[in-house]
């Protein structure tokens, strides 16, 4: 897969551009608030739907107008393919070649991406919302029809809760505890084999980057499923024991008003040998375990997927110590994949940087390409 | 100045789903150019629809017989009374229809249960069906609702209250698109999906 070409229209700051990356590494230089992030957000959006950082899809549309557009050319699977994404009010439109997309996997066939934020970096840390967002964009990453099955849990999800709310009567309130369980226990699934792939290969990959004594451990923390072997169970298992805790649960959730338990609770389990990485890791082991975890997802979504994914990657040199940072450097040199990467100090990603780099002045929402700091 | 009565049949027609006024126009031009007698017959239709055709009063299906008759669906002897279908809407009783894959008797629910839309089995003909079965001639039921969130969670609720008075029910199998609707499904699919409809 290589995108050839990326157009924007509307997008955020950046008015109307057309760019063409490098088949290897592409800086994007400039101070801040200039759209170098635009232009990964863009990128990120155009290849999963999902928008990087905004919370809402009207924001990724230029103060003032009507609709947002990116637009990439694509080599995927030797034939070229013009794949698009409109924003129009709340509405996103998918083009393939010029007509909207039927499906999805029409959509997705092909397109892979993992993108690397300042965001990221923060998640070990933070809050079990972050850690969960962070694990289900490497899920969908992944497994594209998880978008449709998140999705479905979500609604069924947000029924439940207003059937609670209404104090709508038993029956009802079966009828989507079971619901729930089914569509739930497909998320579980996708998880937990996401987890099976991607936890040795970051746990490898976290001994490249530190050479420390204390192993990394990335798990599955699925929360108020008492008595079940999570690793072990099969589908109608886990629903059956998320529809066990949804129905043990009912009279105090209908007292909150709200489902508290599955996998909207659910957390990523990180740990530095025992210890709990969120309350014990110093900032520069919970940024080595963030680094080693987008390494061993660009690692599994090549393997998974034969070719290697596009990567974006967002001012993240800033964040790293120089050591991690060099690292970081290096990984890119030695994988070769297609990159784009974001600074605004163009020596921190110097290393990176090759003779068919391609470098974006960006200022103002325009850019500027040279092909020499 | 398009003349007033262009106009209003311009308005009318842009009002139906998928229409829009470009296309509402060229529809009107076109029963304007027709032959008068085209119009007359395509109002006389539009005028029966409203006034001839009622909802079954037992299964909720569209007919145009007497106000308190049965349709053609429940009066047709060569149907099997002991197995019911129970569907969203109209639209999907024809696809299940068409795929001659099913014998029995129809039930219309009129919608799916939705508590994000308000909609409950008060405003469903939920209790209908439930009254329907007291006799205990039907013997099997089969939960046809679509296979979204709302569509597999209100045979979920069926088969609640469905189970305890001893019928057996069963729900299409998947190879349905997960997220599609059954009113576009292909007839193999729903054809093969009525062949392996499995027990709830
Ligand atoms: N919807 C929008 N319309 C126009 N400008 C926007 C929109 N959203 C963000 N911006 C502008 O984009 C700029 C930030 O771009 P960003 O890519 O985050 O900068 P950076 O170069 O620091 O990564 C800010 O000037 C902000 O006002
Ligand atoms: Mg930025
Ligand atoms: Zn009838």
């Amino acid at each position: 897969m290589k995108l050839l070409s990326v157009r924007y229209e509307r997008f955020r700051n950046l008015g109307a551009l057309t760019l063409t990356p490098s088949a290897k590494t592409t800086i994007a230089v400039g101070p801040n608030g200039q759209g170098k992030t635009n232009l990964l957000e863009g990128l990120y959006f155009l290849s999963t739907l999902k928008p990087l950082r905004a919370s809402r899809l009207a924001e990724l549309i230029q103060f003032g107008q009507a609709d947002a557009v990116v637009q990439g050319r694509f080599l995927l699977q030797g034939a070229e393919r013009d794949i698009a994404v409109r924003v129009e009010g709340k509405t996103r439109t998918a083009l393939v070649d010029g007509k909207a997309a039927s499906s999805l996997s029409s959509y997705f066939g092909g397109v892979s991406v993992v993108a690397f934020t300042p965001d990221d970096l923060a998640v070990v840390k933070g809050g079990p919302d972050g850690r969960r967002a962070f694990l289900d964009r490497a899920v969908f990453n992944r497994f594209p029809g998880y978008l449709t099955e998140s999705r479905d849990y979500a609604r069924a999800l947000k029924g439940r809760n207003r059937l609670l709310k209404d104090g709508a009567s038993a029956a009802q309130v079966g009828a989507w505890d079971e619901a729930l369980a089914r569509f739930g226990a497909k998320l579980f699934v996708r998880r937990r084999a996401l987890l099976d792939e991607v936890a040795p290969k970051a746990q490898a990959a976290f001994e490249r980057i530190t050479r420390l004594q204390a192993p990394a451990r990335f798990g599955y923390g699925a929360s108020g499923l008492s008595g079940l072997d999570f690793q072990g169970a099969d589908e109608a298992a886990l629903a059956q024991a998320l529809h066990d805790a949804l129905v043990a649960r009912t009279p105090k959730d209908r007292e909150r008003g709200f489902t508290s338990v599955g996998p909207h609770t659910d957390d990523l389990e990180l740990f530095l040998g025992d210890a709990a990485a969120r309350a014990y890791a110093s900032q520069g082991q919970a940024r080595a375990l963030v680094l080693a975890w987008k390494v061993a997802e660009i690692e599994n979504l090549a393997q998974a997927n034969g070719f290697l994914p596009l990567l974006l990657l967002d001012d993240v040199s800033s964040e790293l110590d120089p050591e991690r940072n060099a690292f970081l450097m290096q990984y890119l040199v030695d994988l070769g994949a297609q990159a784009l990467l974001s600074t605004t100090d163009a020596a921190l990603v110097q290393r990176a940087a090759g003779p068919d780099t391609v470098w974006w002045q960006v200022e103002a929402g325009q850019v500027r390409a040279s092909d020499g700091a | 100045m398009t003349p007033d009565a262009i106009n209003r049949l311009v308005a009318q027609l842009a009002k139906l789903p998928g229409i829009g006024e470009k296309t509402a126009q060229r529809l009107a031009f076109h029963v304007l150019r027709s032959s008068p007698e085209y119009a007359r017959s395509l109002a006389a239709a539009l005028v029966d629809v409203v006034d001839k055709v009622r909802l079954c009063s037992r299964c909720f299906s569209l007919h145009d017989g007497a106000a308190e008759a049965l349709c053609g669906f429940c009066t047709d002897p060569r149907r099997d009374e002991r197995l019911v279908c129970v569907v969203e809407g109209i639209a999907d009783e024809l696809a299940v229809e068409r795929t001659r894959e099913f014998r029995g008797r129809y039930h219309v629910l009129h919608g799916v249960l939705s508590p994000l839309e308000g909609i409950g089995p008060e405003q469903l003909r939920i209790k209908e069906l439930l009254q329907r079965l007291g006799d205990g001639v039907v013997t099997e039921v089969v939960v046809a609702t679509n296979p979204d969130v709302e569509g597999e969670a209100t045979a979920l609720y069926l088969t609640r209250l469905l189970k305890p008075l001893g019928v057996k029910v069963s729900r299409l199998a998947q190879g349905l698109p997960m997220g599609g609707d059954l009113e576009f499904a292909d007839q193999a699919t729903l054809a093969r999906a009525f062949a392996t409809r499995r027990d709830l």
